[in-house]
């Protein structure tokens, strides 16, 4: 890794706290566009709190988060999704009372200007959707009209990494993406992280499968009870070290970050 | 990813598509339902009162009375599509009335429409800041509010009422365009209703405001990560309500020419209602504004149809209660079956 770049996402000394419990421990962490960084720890261990941060959800209690070299001032949804920054989570991101089109735009959806007036561009918003969901996977009989409420859970899942793509995003965060998938569902999820990758994006991968997680990224994170215990560069261990550190629960491996 | 659908064959994918349009349809199912029943209602009261019903005077008196409570309702369907509720519109409601009399003959009717709207806006962002951004539960704000503004409206009165004579009304300048002129014979308040309902439809399912709305009534948490900013959402929602509630107040006000502390009262559970009976979810995420329309027109007809046929008035309170539970009922069956359908 070329780390003379500017980092994507760099977290620095962040502290998060819910009134007594601190969920995250000074976290320092720079990623970098093009990578696959592989977030892995146990239950509670703070992934999805630090990636809820990352995405604007939680604001640090201390600390810092930059985007490209800037810092965040201002922590909410949106700002984090006009940088660029995309978060596919198990179950939030689809309202179930909402057609896939309308779902699709939720929040930047396209306007037609009528006398001024905004209104939905209902056709650019079907055939946008309707190219996307197909092409990941949807059945030929879903349309984009169709509830939310009425689609399976790997549906929901592939209108998700669909809408993720379509928009020019520079960092698309999964948060267990592969969970209530079939086989071949999970290993296409996994293709399509690849290839995110490869045009350059930041993709940053949750998962509990160290295995699952050692063959596909270029770097994996480990968190234990809310603090980062290793940062390690694939070719720099093997699944089973890893898989060793998450039973420690870090304790041997202070110096491997 | 074909591959993946291999696990269903034709005669599934009959029942999914069957399953799938059926709850295409049931977005429109429930306010199709409001208006036939709306629909057969007139003509059972048509019929069982030897056309009384329908004649003209009468019909005035239905609109009239279905207009100033369907703008209200509508207002109150935005609210419950976010999932929230506004139980203090009856006394934003006479709030309006009494802000339009009391300015009226001073200050002009202009001047009057544009203070009481404001006053509507004002409790609305007063209840939609408190629920929306300190997360305090919308009923015991609107239930505070409604004590605290209709304490005011019988403070403002003491015992009398607030009261512009008909020859005086009638010199106003403008005073006709809210609610008493006449358009072929009906109150103009009908029109001030189609205005609202065309607007406000039109914004709930053809703009990105509406899309919103129905989302944070759907799924607050899912909102959320897309972006929207669901406490805004929520204040702007209460504020078009209490707008709503303030201009149903001034129509009123306007035809009668006449509001005291009693004005309105009530009114926040038939807005309520007719939302109900019209196929808005209380959870939020659903909502018609022709259904709560033709809502506010059947409770209209029942109150029309008990004074009509003599029946005690008192008793439009259990009918409406009845068709309220009646509605809830029927979503819940009808939602379970299609879900069953899976």
């Amino acid at each position: 890794m070329d780390n003379n770049k500017t980092p994507l996402i760099e977290v620095r000394n962040l502290n998060l706290s819910f009134g007594s419990f601190h969920a995250l421990k000074n976290i320092d962490l720079k990623l970098y566009g093009g990578e696959l960084i592989g977030l892995v720890g146990d239950n509670g261990a703070g992934k999805t709190t630090l990636i809820n941060v990352m995405s604007g959800v939680y604001a640090p209690t201390s600390g810092e988060v930059c985007f490209a070299g800037r810092k965040v001032e201002k922590f909410h949804p949106k700002q984090a999704i006009e940088f660029g920054i995309e978060t596919i989570q198990q179950s939030v991101g689809l309202c179930d009372n909402l057609s896939i089109a309308r779902n699709f735009f939720l929040g930047r959806e396209p306007v037609k200007r009528i006398l001024g007036i905004p209104f939905l561009d209902f056709k650019a918003m079907r055939k946008a959707s309707n190219d996307v969901v197909h092409t990941f996977g949807l059945r030929d009989n879903v349309s984009v009209d169709d509830e939310v409420a009425t689609l399976s859970g790997g549906e929901r899942q592939s209108v998700k990494i669909g809408r993720a793509v379509a928009f020019k995003n520079r960092v698309i965060i999964m948060d267990e993406p592969t969970n209530h998938l079939s086989v071949r569902e999970r290993e296409h999820v996994n293709e399509l992280a690849q290839q995110l990758k490869e045009q350059g994006l930041l993709v940053i991968y949750i998962t509990h499968d160290v295995y699952q997680v050692h063959r596909l990224a270029d770097r994996v994170v480990i968190m234990e009870n809310g603090a980062k215990v290793a940062d390690v560069r694939k070719d720099e261990m093997s699944a089973d070290d890893l898989e060793q550190i998450i039973r420690d629960g870090g304790r041997n491996c202070t110096d491997a970050a | 990813m074909t591959a993946t659908t291999t696990t269903h064959g034709p005669a599934d994918s009959v029942v999914i598509r069957t399953r799938r349009s059926l709850m295409r349809g049931l977005v429109h199912y429930r306010e199709t339902i409001a208006v036939l029943v709306a629909l057969v209602l007139t003509l059972v009261f048509a019929v069982t009162t030897n056309g009384v019903f329908l004649n003209h005077a009468n019909m005035v008196s239905v609109t009239h009375v279905t207009a100033v409570l369907a703008i209200i309702a509508i207002g109150q369907s935005l609210v419950i599509c976010a999932g929230e509720i506004d139980i203090s519109v009856g006394s934003i409601f006479a709030m309006g009335a009494m802000t339009f009399l009391a300015l009226a003959p001073e200050f002009g009717v202009f001047a009057a429409v544009g203070t009481a709207l404001l006053v509507g806006f004002m409790i609305g962002a007063f209840n939609g800041y408190l629920v929306a951004y300190l997360g305090i539960p919308s009923l015991i704000i609107t239930l505070s509010s409604l004590f605290i503004f209709r304490g005011i409206a019988y403070m403002l009165v003491q015992d009398g009422a607030l009261r512009i004579p008909l020859a005086e009304r009638l010199a106003m300048d403008g005073y006709l365009a809210f609610g008493s002129g006449t358009f072929f014979g009906f109150n103009n308040s009908v029109l001030w209703m189609l205005a609202f309902m065309v607007v406000l439809h039109l914004v709930m399912f053809t703009m990105p405001f509406g899309n919103r709305l129905l989302a944070v009534g759907g799924d607050a948490k899912s909102a959320t990560s897309r972006g929207v900013r669901v406490r805004r959402v929520k204040l702007t929602a209460f504020i078009v309500v209490g707008l709503c509630a303030a201009f149903a107040g001034i129509l009123e006000a306007n035809k009668v020419g006449y509001a005291d502390g009693t004005t309105g009262r009530l009114m926040e559970l038939e807005a309520i209602a007719a939302c109900v009976v019209g196929g808005c979810a209380l959870a939020g995420g659903r909502m018609s504004i022709i259904g709560t329309i033709a809502g506010a027109f059947i409770l209209a007809s029942i109150q029309s149809y008990l004074v009509i046929t003599g029946t005690t008035p008192q008793l439009y309170l259990v009918v409406m209660a009845t068709f309220v539970i009646c509605a809830a009922l029927l979503d819940a069956r009808v939602r379970q079956w299609a879900l069953r359908l899976r």
